[in-house]
């Protein structure tokens, strides 16, 4: 089976600007994708570029194997979108623009709506000029939810959602998961992608810089151990492995271990008879800060 | 009011002036332009008191009198006083029009675009922006008014004072100023910036509309008309200045009622509440043509009803148009019945022919703003949803163009209609239906052709789509005045609007009609073919 989403080598220049350099990833059937990057890095652009928006300026981009640019019409009768920002026509109602958002893409107004709209506790009968950021926001997920697609393109869609909408957005997409469904997520609520993303890209300043799944990455960072021993600790210090030691105490530390030497480092902390431990696996925070703070040090020194 | 509500206004002048310098520059070249040379040509045309003669009794018939407004002035003549009445009535109506747009562009637009929300939260008082908008016009029409002045003094017609220089441009600044603060009112009362235009130029229309009746009718009516009162300044004679301070009044009584209503609304919103709507759509809105149908159905019935209404103020004074004995009892007796009927009609036919091209003009506005708010709309983002529908890039745009098109064809046919029934009503003489429509048949054409180049604009240079607003003015400019004051051939056939024959009296040129037909079509699918090819406008 093909690819849902390839991208290869994609760039785009704005004029003198180049916003995308080198953005390269795919997504699998059925797969979530999780799409992060700091501000400005070239998501919405990328995303721009897949929905037929922007022209590619060089590099291979395709849905369902077909063409972004030539082919966006026949593309865009299986996919869906939600935008980060949303504007709608103001003296149109939320009601009837969901309902023609569905005609659009050929579908219509079923129970599911029905279901959404009160799930996402959306006031149809309003104008859409009296609506919220994320009133509108839910406009446009619950038109783009009840769209039977397969690939779901979501851009920063939660942006404007309070907790408990933002919680029934992660049951909804948890259920189009469930269901089977391609979705590609740009988020920069890290513990949502983490939640919910079988593998995550990563861009900066229009590149790639990494591509996996949450648990190959955490394999290439370091956890965090916490540990109270009977014996001194002065010697774990000096491991290779062990970085950031902070010692509380002669028996008590917290420090970070490379992830591929964590078993290496357990055996010289029980020789040191474990009174407690704690180990947390990397977040996807502590590896987007790493990979952000990489970068940004690389540029420094570049810069001297 | 405390003080601090206008607090930071001279930040906020400065930046709007900053921000609308190029549009206030071309706007006022053009008046203070179009003012200048025609005063220093008026001297070579109406130099000698025959062809002032001539000229005035053109100017006494009910025709121009509707077009241009009451001729008053008794001989013997001067150039300037036959300058004063040409000018007055038509340079009033584009000061008024500069106005509107600035007003709106300071106001609404602003506040739309979410700046304002942006500095309101910097400690700038809440009226600043009000008050930033109404010194701006202040700034712009007393400029405009100075130099206008300062034009006629240096083209010295024979025949003008510096009193009635002066009073000529202050009275047009005070002029537009009382409207432009209107239109601030307006402002306040609309809840977007689209319906505040609407507003303003559906208040413009109708007072316009009731000094040409009144004009036609009973010249003392036309004080009511607000309008008229820039026909009553008369310039070099009496030289009137109270007019000027009525205008200054209204402006003031404007802008002290736009301040009273925007205390009391919420910004973004206006005092005209929305009301809950329908929770489904109708079966009827279903693509992106009943879309755009439903997103404008108040203004598409706007246009359509203000122009029969236009066609038809004018149709209702041909039965006074086309009755040359009345203003001329001698020429009754020098022919006879039929050569007077015959006649009459002729003067009707050609005054139709002169309607027109304002009927064109006029419906091209809702027909090019149809093509230029795809750009809009896709820069406010308006669009973005809908282009992840569907529905090709080339089709989305071909509908706004088409429905453009129509809206305007519709709006001609429906001006050129009311003009004759009103016209069949009033007249003695017969002139059908058809025989009006020929104008519709000529003209149409130009009017395929303007947004042939709209969207060709729109395509290519998406950023100076607006600069086609230049052709359906200095069309309406060059063939409305240009025979008056007196403008070449070659400069009438600038714009599409030039390029057609003289319907209804004459018969429609097909071959024209072919080769701009032609013409309007490749600019369409030109502009059509480039829109497809480049990126959408994104923020
Ligand atoms: N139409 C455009 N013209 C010029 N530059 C643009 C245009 N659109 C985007 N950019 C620039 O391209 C870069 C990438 O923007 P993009 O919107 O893709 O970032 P993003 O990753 O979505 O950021 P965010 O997380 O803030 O949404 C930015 O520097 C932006 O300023
Ligand atoms: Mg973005």
């Amino acid at each position: 089976m093909t690819e849902v989403v390839a991208i290869d080598h994609l760039t785009k220049r704005f004029g003198k600007f180049q916003a995308l350099k080198n953005i390269t990833f795919t997504i699998h059937p059925g797969e979530v994708f999780g799409f992060i990057g700091p501000n400005g890095a070239g998501k919405s652009t990328t995303i721009r570029i897949l929905l037929g928006n922007l022209k590619a300026t060089s590099g291979q981009a395709t849905i369902f194997g077909q063409s972004v640019w030539t082919d966006a019409v026949a593309i865009h009768k299986r996919i869906a979108y939600v935008p980060g920002d949303v504007d709608l026509w103001p003296n149109l109602t939320g009601g009837e623009i969901i309902d023609l958002l569905l005609k659009l893409s050929g579908q219509k107004h079923t129970a599911r709506t029905d279901e959404l709209i009160k799930k996402f506790d959306l006031d149809v009968a309003k104008k859409a000029r009296t609506y919220s950021k994320g009133n509108r926001q839910k406009v446009a997920l619950v038109a783009a939810f009840s769209t039977d697609a397969e690939l779901y393109i979501f851009d920063e869609p939660t942006s404007g959602l309070d907790p408990l909408m933002e919680e029934v957005f992660q049951q909804e997409v948890l259920a189009l998961k469930a269901a089977g469904k391609s979705i590609l997520l740009s988020s920069h609520i890290l513990s949502e992608v983490e939640r919910m993303c079988d593998r995550i890209g990563i861009i900066r300043q229009g590149e790639s810089i990494e591509v996996g799944s949450l648990a190959s990455m955490r394999k290439l960072s370091r956890s965090t151990i916490h540990v109270q021993t009977k014996q001194p600790l002065t010697a774990i210090a000096t491991l290779a492995a062990v970085h950031q030691f902070k010692a509380e105490s002669n028996t008590k530390a917290e420090f970070t271990v490379d992830s591929e030497a964590v078993g290496s480092v357990m055996d010289q902390l029980s020789s040191l008879e474990i009174v407690q431990l704690q180990s947390t696996p990397p977040t996807l925070e502590d590896l987007f800060l790493r990979y952000y703070n990489k970068e940004g040090e690389a540029d420094a020194t570049q810069h001297v | 009011m405390p003080h601090s509500t206008f607090k930071r206004t001279g930040t906020l002048l400065k930046l709007e002036l900053r921000h609308d310098w190029l549009k206030i520059v071309l706007w006022l070249t053009g008046l203070v332009g179009l003012m200048a040379a025609a005063a220093a040509k008026f001297g070579g045309i109406y130099g000698t008191q025959k062809e002032m003669a001539t000229i005035a009794t053109t100017l006494k018939t009910p025709a121009m009198v509707s077009l241009l407004g009451p001729f008053t002035a008794k001989p013997p003549y001067t150039t300037a006083l036959i300058y004063g009445s040409e000018m007055m009535v038509f340079m009033g109506l584009f000061t008024v029009m500069m106005n509107i747009h600035l007003a709106i562009h300071a106001t609404r637009s602003q506040e739309e675009s979410g700046l304002t929300e942006l500095m309101l939260a910097r400690s700038v008082g809440r009226q600043a922006p009000l008050l930033a908008a109404m010194l701006e016009l202040v700034i712009v029409n007393g400029l405009g008014g100075v130099l206008e002045a300062l034009g006629l003094q240096a083209a010295q017609m024979p025949g003008a004072t510096a009193a009635g220089n002066w009073l000529f441009g202050l009275g047009l600044a005070a002029f537009g100023l009382m409207f432009g603060s209107f239109s601030l009112l307006f402002a306040q009362l609309a809840s977007t910036s689209r319906g505040a235009l609407m507003l303003s130029y559906g208040f413009l229309g109708l007072v316009f509309i009731a000094r040409m009746g009144t004009d036609v009718q009973n010249p003392d009516l036309t004080w009511w008309t607000i309008f008229g009162w820039i026909e009553k300044m008369e310039l070099y004679t009496n030289n009137t200045w109270w007019p000027v301070l009525l205008m200054l009044a209204g402006a003031l009584l404007g802008g002290a009622c736009a301040v009273a209503l925007a205390a009391r609304r919420d910004l973004g919103a206006g005092l005209i509440a929305p009301k809950p709507g329908r929770k489904r759509a109708s079966a009827f809105l279903r693509g992106p043509l009943s879309l755009l149908a439903r997103v404008n159905r108040t203004s598409t019935i706007v246009w359509l009803l203000g122009l029969v209404l236009l066609g038809a103020s004018y149709g209702s004074i041909f039965g006074t148009v086309g009755d040359l004995v009345k203003t001329n009892p001698v020429l009754g007796k020098l022919l006879g019945g039929a050569a007077v009927a015959a006649a009459n009609r002729a003067v009707v036919l050609a005054m139709a022919n002169k309607l027109a091209v304002i009927f064109v003009v006029v419906a091209t506005i809702p027909a090019v703003m149809m093509i230029l708010s795809l750009n809009r709309d896709e820069q406010k983002g308006l669009l973005t949803l809908m282009q992840a529908k569907p529905i090709g890039r080339l089709r989305l745009a071909l509908t706004s163009a088409g429905y453009g098109l129509v809206v305007g064809s519709a709006a001609f046919i429906a001006a050129i209609w009311g003009m004759a029934a009103a016209g069949q009503q009033s007249m003695t003489i017969t002139i059908t239906l058809a025989r009006f429509m020929r104008s519709f048949v000529g003209y149409w054409p130009a009017l395929l052709v303007v947004c042939g180049l709209a969207m060709l604009l729109a395509g290519l240079l998406p950023k100076w789509q607006s600069a086609i607003w230049i052709v359906p003015v200095y069309g309406v400019v060059s063939l409305y005045m240009g025979p008056l004051i007196g403008l070449p051939k070659w400069a009438l056939k600038l714009s599409p609007y030039g390029w057609v024959n003289k319907v209804p009296v004459a018969a429609v040129n097909w071959g024209t009609f072919g080769w701009m037909t032609a013409l309007g079509v490749v600019l369409l699918a030109v502009g059509l073919w480039a829109y497809r090819r480049r990126d959408l406008l994104m923020n």
